[in-house]
């Protein structure tokens, strides 16, 4: 058997080719923690005003469960509005439902059970426009002194058309970071901001469908 | 004469017959024409777009009710049912991106309407996620607030494409959410005067969070860091460790989909284990939304329950 069978052979360009190697693998690298960074992130949420808060990224446990409830108002308020308005006399005055009607129809965050409990015991007052004065144009349902560390307070805004304080029936959901806060002078956009309240803003379905299937 | 005249009225009397019969199949025939045909993804979509339309139109599966939604591959009696319908109502941010390959394998994708019952939903994060990333959770029919969400969106859009029964529809979401809301004070009921005070909990997958949340429960630890997708073994110690720092006592898994981590977790933890249903599976019902919601809910009363006779045996 031959002794000189044995032999290693080097490439002549072997270190250009480790180092070529490594470049491409830091490369390659680079580009996918940019993609992951940047383009392969799961949420994109829209940018949101310093005056607003968002309720997805700012909010959890309680706060985010009474806005949740309070989204869902919004749709269910003016039925509401309608029902118990229905057997009024001519000339008597439309009213927005009072605490006790959101007891009747189970409605959370103002129906007083175990979960509303567990959300804090935040208490509600209803706000209704008066005849004359400032507060005329908007109804308000004010949401404060939660028991739980670090819970806001909560304001439902409902503009009115007739009244020419608002452009639309707009309802509107405010959020501010005192637990415990007085009903707000009145529910104009730039009165409410002054007074450190923030209006929410949802991270809604329609949002993450555009964000998964684009515009 | 006499015999001319009762000939004649019995003409008239067979042709008006026949008349009325035709008449009465032709609108027959035009009011089932006029019915809309409304296909659905998932099972609780099934039981919202029922309950909205009642008998006034056709709510079609676009997949069979043996089928599971998570990581469904379409197949192609699928694109044959789905050129069969009128409108469709999906999720559109999770669970059923497979109808979206329907679509576009039947040549539908730009042709049928579409109702995303999420669009007027307020989303939340998946919770406990370790990272703190704020990942959309597309769970939203497992709740009574979201679900409601949902149904009022669906209802206004059913009311778009059909005016004539907006008003139906529109009666009969309100009366369905009035059912949602009561199932809420059932559970109310099961657990009054139970002490909560020691109830901590963690969860197999995020599923949850939506009815979690709403009723007030706060959720630890969740074990998949993604749905579908099983820890690795790091990330399972965390959440042990998680899990036994946090004094968690109750762990809920899911009903359909069984883990061996679940008994993993249990055995190196202690936690008590129940299972709630994803509302995924079975035969599509009208009744399938509220009565696996009411078995949720009886679940999670248990669960509390338990907890807090545990304690009180213990104090």
């Amino acid at each position: 058997m031959s002794t000189e069978a044995l032999q290693l052979v080097r490439p002549t360009g072997s270190r250009y080719e480790t180092f070529a190697l490594l470049l491409i693998t830091a490369l390659l690298i680079s580009a996918q923690m940019w993609y992951v960074s940047t383009l392969g992130r799961q949420t994109s949420e829209e940018e949101i005003y310093a005056w607003q808060v968002s309720s997805f990224s700012s909010f959890e446990g309680a706060d985010q469960a009474i806005y949740n409830s309070l989204f869902t108002v919004k749709d269910e308020i003016p039925y509401i509005y309608d029902d118990v308005n229905m057997f009024n006399e001519p000339g008597e005055k439309f009213h927005w439902p009072n605490l006790q009607d959101f007891q009747d129809y189970l409605l959370p965050p103002f129906y007083h059970d175990i979960s509303w409990e567990q959300n804090g015991s935040v208490g509600w007052l209803l706000y209704e426009p008066v005849a004359e004065g400032e507060m005329q144009g908007y109804s308000m349902y004010l949401g404060t002194n939660g028991m739980l560390e670090n819970q806001g307070s909560f304001l439902l805004t409902i503009g009115h058309v007739h009244a020419g304080f608002s452009n639309n029936n707009s309802l509107d959901i405010w959020w501010h970071p005192q637990r415990s806060i007085d009903m707000p002078e009145s529910g104009f956009k730039d009165t409410l901001v002054r007074q450190g309240w923030q209006l929410v803003v949802p991270y809604s379905g329609d949002k993450e469908v555009k964000r998964i299937f684009g515009e | 004469m006499r015999g001319i005249t009762r000939v004649r009225i019995t003409r008239v009397i067979r042709f008006s017959a026949l008349a009325m019969t035709l008449l009465s199949g032709l609108l027959t025939q035009t009011a089932h024409a006029e019915t809309l045909k409304i296909g659905i993804t998932l099972h609780p979509y099934y039981s919202f777009v029922s309950n909205i339309v009642g008998d006034r139109a056709e709510v079609i599966p676009l997949i069979s009710a043996e089928s599971n939604p998570h990581g469904y591959v379409p197949r192609a009696n699928d694109m044959k049912r789905i050129l069969d319908m009128d409108v469709l109502v999906v999720n559109g941010i999770g669970h059923d991106s497979w109808a979206f390959e329907i679509l576009e394998a039947a040549g539908a994708k730009d042709e049928l309407p579409l109702i995303y019952a999420n669009d007027g939903v307020s989303l939340i994060p998946i919770a406990g996620d370790p990272s703190g990333a704020k990942v959309v959770n597309p769970h939203t029919f497992i709740s009574t607030v979201a679900a409601i969400q949902q149904i009022y969106g669906i209802a206004r859009q059913l009311a778009d494409l059909d005016p004539e029964n907006a008003d139906f529809y529109r009666n009969n979401s309100r009366t369905y959410a009035l059912e949602l809301r009561k199932l809420r004070s059932e559970f109310d009921s099961m657990i009054t005067g139970v002490n909560l005070s020691n109830f901590r909990c963690a969860t197999m997958h995020s599923g949850y969070d939506y009815i979690m949340q709403e009723l007030g429960l706060n959720v630890s630890a969740v074990i998949e860091p993604r749905h579908g997708v099983e820890p690795t073994a790091r990330q399972m110690a965390d959440t042990i460790d998680r899990i036994n720092a946090s004094n968690v006592n109750v762990l809920f898994a899911e009903k359909y989909f069984a883990s061996a981590l679940s008994n993993t977790i249990r055995e190196a933890t202690g936690v008590q284990m129940y299972s709630i249903s994803h509302i995924s599976s079975g035969p599509y019902t009208d009744e399938k939304f509220v009565d696996e919601m009411l078995e949720n809910l009886t679940t999670l009363a248990t669960a509390i329950r338990d907890v807090a006779n545990l304690y009180a045996t213990t104090q």
